[in-house]
């Protein structure tokens, strides 16, 4: 189609093209400290520490797309694992299947409550979320006052399939090469890919983009606003499933970090704040600068107190770059446009 | 056939009667357009008819049967279309799937794209051929944007389709082929509305008129047996009472320069614009509304950074790329929207006052409270705001004692240039009156110069001596001294001399 050169212009002038460049390099400092970074182990492991910052991106980049901001997604988190490990009683299979089943009630409920605060009641989202995000911590601290609860052996189906003594070999063989960490965010993105193609999906970017135009063309923009808040639900879901299959427990403070860093991510990922603007391929890319920045500093032996302060510069440097490239290439874009 | 009738239809927005009593009637394949001066009501009655706005009182038959639409969507599902002045894109979808949103066809479980996009291809096509549908709409220009938010309509396939100033943003060969797509439309059968403020598509496009003045019916013409008059309908349009002159003792014509723009740019909205505003005088900037008045006033203010052209003042070059810069200057704006721009709604009237102030260089650390509160007494005695006291919010004030207040925190500074961006808009008459009293009163006698935007001609005749018709961003005509009379600025300002 395109020679290569062109192909080559058009990829460097991409804006996001920058955020590329950025991953790419975190990647490479991650691979130069962390010894065995490319074995199979430590494969496992960082897409495991990754998963459920990526999944939780996912799900607010969602939101905001829609021209929402969610605020509890960190308690919803932990709202679902005190569900799941509250249902489940250990040593009887069946109790599992409850557990999932009752867990995506919840989360759908979640869904479905955030949704018409900011949908249907028109409440600024950040102050519905807000909110919301008390009531689902008293209900997980109702739950499970402290760190605790019980699991049945396969939910290490989510993390470990080796660690489930029934197993059969192959499927412990399988779950060694392909993660379920892996499975649970390519799932994440097979809903995207389906949702992107519909309808929903494609009112999602129009609401944000523009609500009253959206509102004018004859969309039911507050039900669509509900539906972008579902499906951060179903990806919290996901991620709760991760965490109750690694630590076996429920925790309702567990998920607190997650909200603003997922955020951060989302926003470092290129997803525009003002909504109508990313995809969830940015939301990984943002994930992934993000979780790569806490490895770095983990591994350049930086002291405990500093950690916190330089994860914070780097992201700020990060999102900085990205916008001075922006602003940069669509400089350059409009002066050769003049001549 | 009569595809819509419109009768007796009423409105009102809080006290001010947009439409008294208006009717409006559209024929099967006939294009009607609907002509009258800025709130003439024209908008309020396509918006009405499409149930943006319910009616007051009047009956609105479509097809025969009495309708009341409650929202555009039933309205469009009714076969009536229509394309809004403020464009109603989403800027951050592509042309096509704007064409085809609220409407998108699936097969199966997704949505259909390539149909969508050859059909949106088709439509595109007649309206503005070469233009790529899978482009962002962002990086449309105002034109493109109007013509896709045409296609948009088109698309839908109305049996009725109001077209809101669908040229404003063109380009004459832009209008030329959405005149060729119009009289297809029409060929099948379509009943279209079209208004305009550019007499020249009126004639040519248009097989009935009808001229609306303060939201009632004063013309009703149908070209196929009346004679197509512009001079007839302009005098339509503004009326009887615009004839009558208005008293006003214009200034001795002043010869010194005070402020010398020449070729003034921006980005398209302003146009190699120069001019010479003399020292005690007003000088007004006219024309249709949205015609780059606005974007001038904001420019000189110093509000783009982007600006091209040279300014003097008094004979020295300076910038005016950053409003500190005009201030500096003493280059001050008073700007149009007053709540938006020009105020701190919730914050007193001491506040709002000595703001301006803050900013410069000269203040002492603490602020010198008791010595302000002086200086403000004085400028609502000047001004005569009515006020309870100074710590009052201004938003609890009157819209014309608002007004004033923003006038009011430029007093204290000795003004070069004032800029007056339609300073009476929303404000009563006796506010009104006072306001300009004070500033004709201020201009004779400190030798200031003012620059006037109003959206009112009655204003402008009244108190410029000098008027500067926009269209376009370009200044088309300048009118002086006896010359400015409301039949010269439409006339003007339509570009019918």
């Amino acid at each position: 189609m395109n020679d290569r050169r062109s192909f080559l212009k058009r990829l460097i002038s991409n804006p996001d093209f920058s955020r590329l460049l950025i991953l790419i390099l975190m990647f490479a400092l991650t691979a130069v400290l962390q010894r065995n970074f490319f074995s199979g182990r430590s494969i496992v492991r960082n897409i495991d520490s990754f998963t459920p910052l990526i999944l939780m991106t996912m799900g607010q980049a969602v939101v905001i797309i829609s021209g929402g901001l969610d605020l509890s997604v960190g308690t919803a988190l932990s709202l679902m694992t005190c569900v799941l490990t509250s249902v489940m009683k250990e040593g009887v299979p069946i109790t599992g299947l409850y557990a999932l089943i009752a867990a995506f009630a919840v989360a759908m409920a979640i869904g479905m409550v955030n949704g018409i605060g900011i949908g249907y009641l028109r409440i600024p989202p950040v102050i519905v979320t807000f909110a919301t995000s008390f009531i689902w911590l008293g209900i997980a601290l109702f739950l499970r006052p402290t760190p605790g609860g019980e699991t049945v052996d396969w939910f290490q189906a989510f993390y470990r399939i080796r660690n489930i003594e029934t197993a059969p070999a192959v499927l412990k063989a399988f779950g060694e090469t392909v993660p379920p960490s892996l499975i649970l965010v390519l799932i994440g993105f097979l809903i995207w890919w389906v949702v992107s193609r519909t309808r929903t999906g494609r009112y999602i970017y129009a609401v944000g983009g523009n609500s009253q135009s959206a509102y004018e063309t004859g969309i039911n923009t507050a039900w669509v606003q509900m539906k972008a808040c579902m499906i951060n639900s179903a990806f919290i879901f996901l991620a709760a499933l991760f965490f109750v299959g690694q630590n076996r427990s429920g925790d309702a403070r567990m998920g607190d970090p997650l909200t603003l860093k997922a955020i951060a991510a989302a926003v470092v990922g290129g997803i525009a704040l003002t909504g109508g603007r990313g995809s969830l391929y940015y939301a990984l890319i943002g994930a992934l600068i993000f979780s790569f920045v806490s490895k770095i500093i983990f591994f350049a032996n930086i002291p405990n107190a500093y950690q916190t302060f330089f994860g914070g510069l780097i992201v700020i440097i990060a999102i900085a770059a990205s916008q001075l490239y922006t602003l940069s290439s669509r400089r350059a874009g409009r002066e050769s446009k003049l001549t | 056939m009569t595809v819509l009738e419109a009768s007796g239809i009423r409105k009102h927005f809080g006290g001010v009667v947009a439409l008294d009593g208006a009717n409006l009637t559209c024929r099967q394949g006939r294009i009607t357009g609907l002509l009258g001066a800025n709130g003439s009501g024209k908008s309020t009655m396509s918006k009405i008819i499409t149930g943006v706005y319910s009616a007051d009182a009047g009956e609105i038959r479509y097809n025969g049967k009495a309708v009341r639409y409650r929202s555009p969507t039933e309205a469009k599902r009714d076969g009536i279309a229509m394309v809004f002045q403020n464009l109603s894109l989403v800027a951050d979808l592509t042309v096509w799937q704007n064409i085809v949103l609220g409407a998108e066809q699936a097969r199966g479980l997704f949505l259909d794209n390539k149909a969508a996009i050859q059909r949106s291809r088709e439509i595109v096509d007649q309206l503005l051929p070469g233009l790529d549908v899978r482009r962002m709409v962002h990086e449309l220009n105002p034109g493109e944007m109007q013509i896709v938010e045409t296609a948009k309509a088109i698309s839908e396939e109305p049996r009725l389709l109001i077209l809101d100033e669908p040229t404003a943003a063109l380009e004459q060969a832009q209008v030329k082929s959405l005149f060729q797509t119009m009289r297809k439309l029409v060929k099948k059968g379509v009943a279209i509305v079209f208004t305009s403020h550019r007499l020249w598509e009126v004639m040519e496009i248009c097989d009935d008129v009808v001229i609306f003045r303060n939201g009632r019916n004063v013309a009703d013409l149908d070209f196929s047996k009346d004679v197509k008059d512009p001079e007839a309908i302009v005098s339509h349009i503004t009326g009887e009472a615009g004839k009558v002159k208005l008293e006003r003792a214009r200034r001795v014509e002043q010869t010194e320069v005070v402020l010398r723009v020449s070729n003034l740019n921006y980005g398209g909205r302003i146009r190699d614009v120069s001019f010479e505003l003399k020292r005690g005088e007003i000088l007004g900037i006219g024309g249709l509304a949205g015609q780059g008045q606005h974007e001038l006033m904001l420019a000189l203010a110093g509000n783009y950074s982007g600006v091209s052209g040279d300014f003097e003042l008094n004979g020295k070059k300076i910038k005016l790329n950053r409003p500190a810069n005009a201030i500096r200057n003493s280059i001050l704006l008073v700007p149009g929207d007053r709540q938006l721009e020009g105020l701190f709604l919730g914050h007193s009237v001491l506040t709002n006052l000595i703001f301006p102030k803050l900013g410069l260089k000269s203040q002492p650390l603490f602020t010198p409270e008791s010595r302000y509160r002086r200086e403000s007494g004085k400028i609502v005695d000047v001004l005569s705001i009515v006020t309870p006291n100074l710590d009052m919010p201004v938003n609890a004030l009157s819209g014309g004692n608002q007004q004033k207040v923003v006038v009011g925190k430029w007093l204290t500074f000795d003004t070069n240039v004032l800029l007056l961006a339609d300073p009476a808009k929303g404000v009563d008459v006796g506010a009104k009156r006072d306001l300009y009293e004070y500033i004709t009163s201020e201009v004779s006698k400190n030798k200031m110069s003012v620059i006037l935007y109003a959206s009112d001609n009655e204003e402008l005749i009244e108190h410029c001596d000098r008027l500067l018709i926009m269209y376009e961003g370009q200044i088309v005509a300048t009118l002086v001294g006896e010359e400015i009379n409301d039949d010269a600025i439409v006339a003007t300002s339509m570009r019918v001399r």
